[in-house]
């Protein structure tokens, strides 16, 4: 069974089918648990990348407080303070800011390392997988919700849908459904249309030689970086929207 | 050659007009989506650039709205690209 | 458990879930490893370059206290400096005006005893004068009239000659 699950993921890196997913079928209780075995494996490379860079630039915040900071510090440091003024920034609720950046940046970390991930080959980047961008747009908007009610009350909340006028209040909850849609497609749009390129450019002779790695190289870290930039931001976006709106 | 058109025709189901018309669709939405936002991002790139020529010290803050605002304006393509994906994976 | 190819939008399935946890795991590890000690270490490294700032500012602040106290120091020095000396010059100026008075007082006594004694000497040689005249008149009429006159027979005669002569000589001096 191992053997052929192992068979399987590497059929499906080594030759990725267009619009197909290599799914685990896994019977639960008389129904079905389907996972996409790849997308769970690279989101599991994703986070050991990120985790294992962490680890290592937390050692260098054992030297003394007082002493020259290193350059694995400086690194960490920069790194910070470009999370804590691009993204956690642009909340308008201190409070909230403090609260929601470890969140606002893990996203933009495992989404940019998720884009980035793509350039190595047959390696597959789970942004370019629907499942992962609709989890995260859905908890953004999850989370604004949250943060929303929690910040103005109910009664405001409520207000907030009928605003400002009551019979926009279709057209509020159809906005409220479009942001996560725009949002997780957006991404998964980006990062599996340069796949699809990728994989139509393989299928021939003349174009798999030399230029997968050009466009993978532009898919992969260009955009990967505007992507995943736009991503987080749009997150602090919507929850700023929804708090201060609502 | 009439004949061999007419065998060809003769072997054309009404499922195979609804690939070609899903498949016709799909380019067609995701090429006429993508003029849309083309355009309104070249705009507010182009409008982002004059006011960074103008105020180089507000750089961070233009590039941060012109980025939301792309996004934005990014939405009707990813619709249409929404469409597009439909009709080739999802109808039948 | 069997693997199947699947179409991507259909499959929105289980790994929904999966990535959710996925995620949920990768905040706490960030939260736990990186996020918390980072945080921590920078507001530390914050506190404390807030605590020499304000260290520098104070011992800044207390130079400029110094300097501020020295040119006090300095400026009343000056003051003092200028007070003394107005004050010598101000005495200087009373010694010199009061050894002018004591000079033209000295002055004008020696003056006055000069004058004094020129007039002492000088009625002096007049009564000499007058009593040469005197006798050069007693002289001069013993001889006009030719005989001995005895001084003290012609006492009244020469006392009014006398009080001529110094009428004459009042008349003179005037």
């Amino acid at each position: 069974m191992s053997g052929g699950l192992a068979q399987g993921i590497f059929a499906a890196l080594a030759s990725p089918r267009l619009g197909e997913k290599l799914i685990l079928h896994i019977p639960v209780a008389g129904t079905y648990i389907d996972i996409d075995i790849i997308t769970i494996i690279m989101s599991w490379v994703v986070m050991a990348v990120i985790i294992g860079i962490a680890l290592v630039l937390r050692r260098s915040l054992r030297q003394p407080v007082d002493e020259k900071p290193s350059r694995g510090q400086m690194l960490l440091e920069t790194t910070l303070d470009f999370l804590k003024a691009q993204l956690a920034g642009n909340f308008s609720d201190e409070t909230l800011a403090r609260l929601l950046f470890p969140f606002v940046s893990t996203l933009f970390l495992f989404v940019l390392v998720s884009n980035w991930i793509a350039v190595i080959p047959y390696f597959q980047s789970p942004t370019s997988d629907l499942n992962v961008t609709l989890s995260f747009a859905l908890l953004v908007t999850f989370l604004s919700q949250l943060y929303a009610v929690r910040m103005n009350g109910v009664r405001r909340y409520l207000k907030g849908f009928i605003e400002p006028y009551p019979f926009l209040l279709p057209l509020n909850i159809v906005g409220e459904i479009a942001k996560p849609l725009s949002h997780s497609f957006r991404l998964f749009g980006n990062m599996f249309g340069g796949a699809a390129m990728l994989t139509i450019l393989y299928m021939f002779a003349v174009t798999s030689v030399g230029w997968p790695l050009i466009v993978n190289a532009f898919y992969g870290l260009f955009e990967g970086v505007i992507q995943a930039f736009v991503f987080a931001i749009l997150a602090v976006a919507y929850i700023n929207v929804a708090v201060e709106n609502q | 050659m009439l004949q061999q058109a007419q065998q060809v025709v003769n072997g054309i189901s009404g499922a195979d007009i609804v690939t070609m018309a899903k498949y016709i669709g799909a380019g067609i939405a995701m090429g006429l989506g993508a003029i849309g936002p083309g355009i309104g991002e070249g705009i507010a790139a182009a409008h982002t650039v004059d006011a960074m020529a103008r105020q180089p010290e507000m750089e961070g803050a233009l590039l941060r709205t012109m980025v939301i605002g792309q996004a934005i304006s990014e939405s009707t393509g990813i619709y249409s690209l929404l469409i597009a994906i439909v009709l080739i994976f999802v109808a039948k | 458990m069997e693997l199947v190819w699947g179409k991507i939008v259909k499959s929105i399935n289980w790994t929904f879930v999966a990535n959710l946890v996925n995620f949920a795991l990768l905040l706490y590890l960030m939260e736990r490893f990186l996020y918390k000690p980072a945080l921590k270490y920078l507001d530390r490294r914050r506190d404390r370059v807030a605590a020499h700032m304000e260290a520098a500012r104070k011992s800044q602040e207390e130079a400029e206290q110094l300097a501020a106290q020295r040119r006090e120091a300095l400026q009343q020095a000056h003051d003092q400096a200028r007070i003394t000396v107005d004050e010598a010059r101000a005495h200087a100026e009373e010694i010199i005006v009061a050894a002018k008075k004591d000079a033209k007082r000295a002055a004008e006594r020696i003056i006055e005893i000069a004058r004094r004694e020129l007039a002492k000497e000088r009625t002096e040689m007049e009564a000499e004068l007058r009593r040469a005249y005197a006798e050069l008149a007693v002289m001069g009429a013993a001889r006009v009239l030719d005989r001995e006159v005895k001084l003290e027979d012609h006492r009244k005669l020469l006392d009014e000659l006398l009080a001529e002569v110094d009428a004459e000589a009042a008349d003179l001096q005037s």
